[in-house]
């Protein structure tokens, strides 16, 4: 099966070679055609120069890219007829409006101009914009300028889309559509990179991921198989009554609880023997007259797969209280 | 020619008119553009020549060298950063089309900024002053060449990578203003000294200048063929140099 993008030995040092920046660091992945390829990493990862390199707005220090079996280096115009950028800042131009943008974006793309119009229409109705198809988009809000930015990229009908944090910063609503739309457009054909610091989003939406730490890729393969791999972060998570939220410490002192997060009128308690430890719990409860209003087993999520793969895992921070004593492992606070 | 390559020709120059086409109804109304492109020009102008007893037609060739100059060189240095600092910039570097034909459309927007201000002071010459033009078509053939030519001599300042209009300003007004006063349009060639006047021959606006001088005076200090041949090489120059600079911004990832 030909990949869709195939990345060999790809490195960047901004700056002079001995003395710049290693920013990315002989990474190697290939994404398959028509799947959704999840890339995270913390800030600073070398996600966005990878990104920016395969989108060909940086040029590589060493390696190589292929895309659609095209040396991005050697022949890069058929693989950009064939891309879609979607970059994390709303790239559109605020003095023209709606269609005014859809059309520029059409005719750089050289969409036949018989069918411009209608696939303006068709992506502003998609996007609920088309009410506004004439206002200039200095007057929209941020999530229009984003279902906008993405109509622009898609235009053309991408076979392979590039998007960089498609949805932090919008609203329940509109990070959904934005969603809903990736996957439609992943089921039609279309070959979807997406960087995100959002981990639950890559977790729904993609097929595999690759996380990227350092500069190197630190792991890459399916998300449940990254949680599979990871099992020692498997947690409890338990609500008692009365004075919930007071109960951190103690929690955390059990025998089988390696750290305890506070979420939210709830305790998580990460445990690589979660039975043992809804015993030990259950035991505690009971000893202090505790009513338990809630009590659940949770594997690893990715989050806590990609804390764990990026060294920051999960209890690092300690719990503060009011004398500030070292406490045990403890995360999260609030109380 | 193959088929795919007239096709491929036809589609980057439909989309260097795009781009230019966008950037005039974008940027034509930015406040730097008219500070820098529009007024300055008219503010010099008349700087240097209201007290001075020259004729109208000496000035319309002086009013027309500084605004193709000033004009067209101001497109680039504002266009660009401020592309650069909205994200769009990327969404044309990333498009389907060489960077020679992103250029292409840049100096367009410049060039098509110089014509359209040089009108104002040819048809107030021409149908106030009484001016006559010596030789209309040298006149249109230059003032297309040299608004081209310092179109693309902006791009070189917009090639800068920064995202701020104020860090390439310095650096353009740097290089632009000590060639307004060498290049013979408020001191003739002839009066020059002999060392001054070896730098203007450095300078493309002298060439600009003399053609004007030709076109409009019917006389001038060069040969008019010079001119002409000369201000396309300065275009061609100006724009291999500014796509070495867009090459090494990429290899740099600056900007």
């Amino acid at each position: 099966m030909e990949h869709a993008i195939e990345v060999n030995n790809l490195t960047k040092v901004y700056g002079r070679p001995g003395s710049g920046v290693l920013a990315v660091d002989h990474v190697g992945f290939e994404v398959r055609r028509g799947e959704i390829f999840g890339f995270l990493g913390p800030n600073g990862a070398g996600k966005t120069t990878t990104q920016r390199m395969l989108t060909t707005l940086l040029e590589p220090t060493e390696g190589r890219i292929t895309i659609f079996g095209h040396d991005l280096a050697r022949n890069a115009y058929p693989v950009k007829r064939q891309m879609g950028l979607v970059p994390e800042e709303s790239n559109v131009y605020a003095e023209l409006s709606a269609w005014d943008n859809l059309m520029f974006t059409a005719q750089l793309y050289r969409v036949p101009r018989r069918e411009r119009a209608a696939r303006a229409q068709e992506l502003l109705e998609t996007f609920g914009l088309w009410e506004k198809r004439d206002v200039k988009v200095e007057n929209f809000s941020k999530g229009m300028r984003r279902r906008l930015s993405i109509a622009m990229a898609i235009i053309h009908r991408p076979a392979l889309l590039f998007l960089d944090e498609p949805t932090p910063g919008l609203d329940a609503q509109s990070g959904r559509a934005i969603r809903d739309l990736i996957r439609q457009m992943n089921a039609e054909g279309t070959t979807v990179f997406l960087t995100t610091h959002q981990i639950e989003e890559a977790n729904q939406l993609c097929g595999r991921v690759a996380i990227i730490n350092h500069g190197r890729i630190a792991a890459i393969d399916t998300p449940e198989r990254l949680k599979a791999a990871f099992r020692r972060v498997q947690s409890v998570e338990v609500a008692l009554e009365p004075d919930g939220g007071a109960h951190g410490e103690p929690l955390a002192a059990l025998p089988r609880a390696t750290t305890s997060v506070k979420m939210g009128d709830k305790w998580r308690l990460y445990t690589e023997d979660p039975s043992a430890l809804l015993s030990q719990v259950m035991a505690y409860a009971n000893s202090r007259k505790l009513r338990v209003v809630s009590l659940s087993t949770l594997g690893p999520s990715l989050e806590d797969v990609f804390l764990e793969i990026t060294g920051q895992q999960v209890g690092t921070v300690h719990h503060e209280t009011p004398d500030d004593k070292p406490k045990r492992r403890m995360r999260g606070g609030g109380q | 020619m193959t088929f795919r390559w007239r096709q491929r020709i036809l589609d980057e120059l439909a989309q260097a008119w795009a781009v230019a086409v966008k950037d005039v109804r974008v940027y034509y109304l930015k406040a730097p553009m008219i500070m820098f492109g529009l007024l300055l020009p008219f503010f010099l102008f008349f700087s240097f020549s209201v007290r001075r007893q020259i004729g109208a037609e000496v000035g319309l060739t002086r009013l027309l060298a500084l605004t193709t100059f000033f004009t067209a060189s101001s497109a680039g240095p504002v266009i660009i950063p401020l592309e650069r600092r909205s994200g769009t910039y990327d969404r044309l570097l990333a498009a389907p089309m060489s960077l020679a034909t992103l250029l292409l459309g840049k100096t367009l927007v410049g060039a098509f900024f110089a014509l359209a201000t040089s009108i104002a002071p040819l048809l107030v010459g021409v149908l106030v002053m009484r001016v006559v033009v010596a030789n209309a078509g040298l006149l249109l053939v230059g003032v297309v060449l040299a608004s081209l030519a310092f179109s693309a001599f902006g791009l070189l300042f917009g090639s800068i990578p920064t995202r701020s209009v104020g860090s390439i300003m310095m650096p353009s007004t740097l290089v632009r203003w000590p060639l307004l006063f060498i290049s013979g349009i408020f001191i003739p060639l002839a009066e020059m000294a002999p060392w001054t006047r070896a730098l203007a021959y450095l300078s493309p606006l002298t060439y600009a200048q003399d053609l004007m001088n030709h076109a409009v005076l019917g006389t001038g200090d060069l040969n008019p063929w010079l001119d002409l041949a000369l201000l396309p090489v300065v275009l061609l120059v100006f724009l291999v140099l500014a796509a070495r600079m867009h090459h090494r911004s990429l290899v740099l990832g600056a900007g």
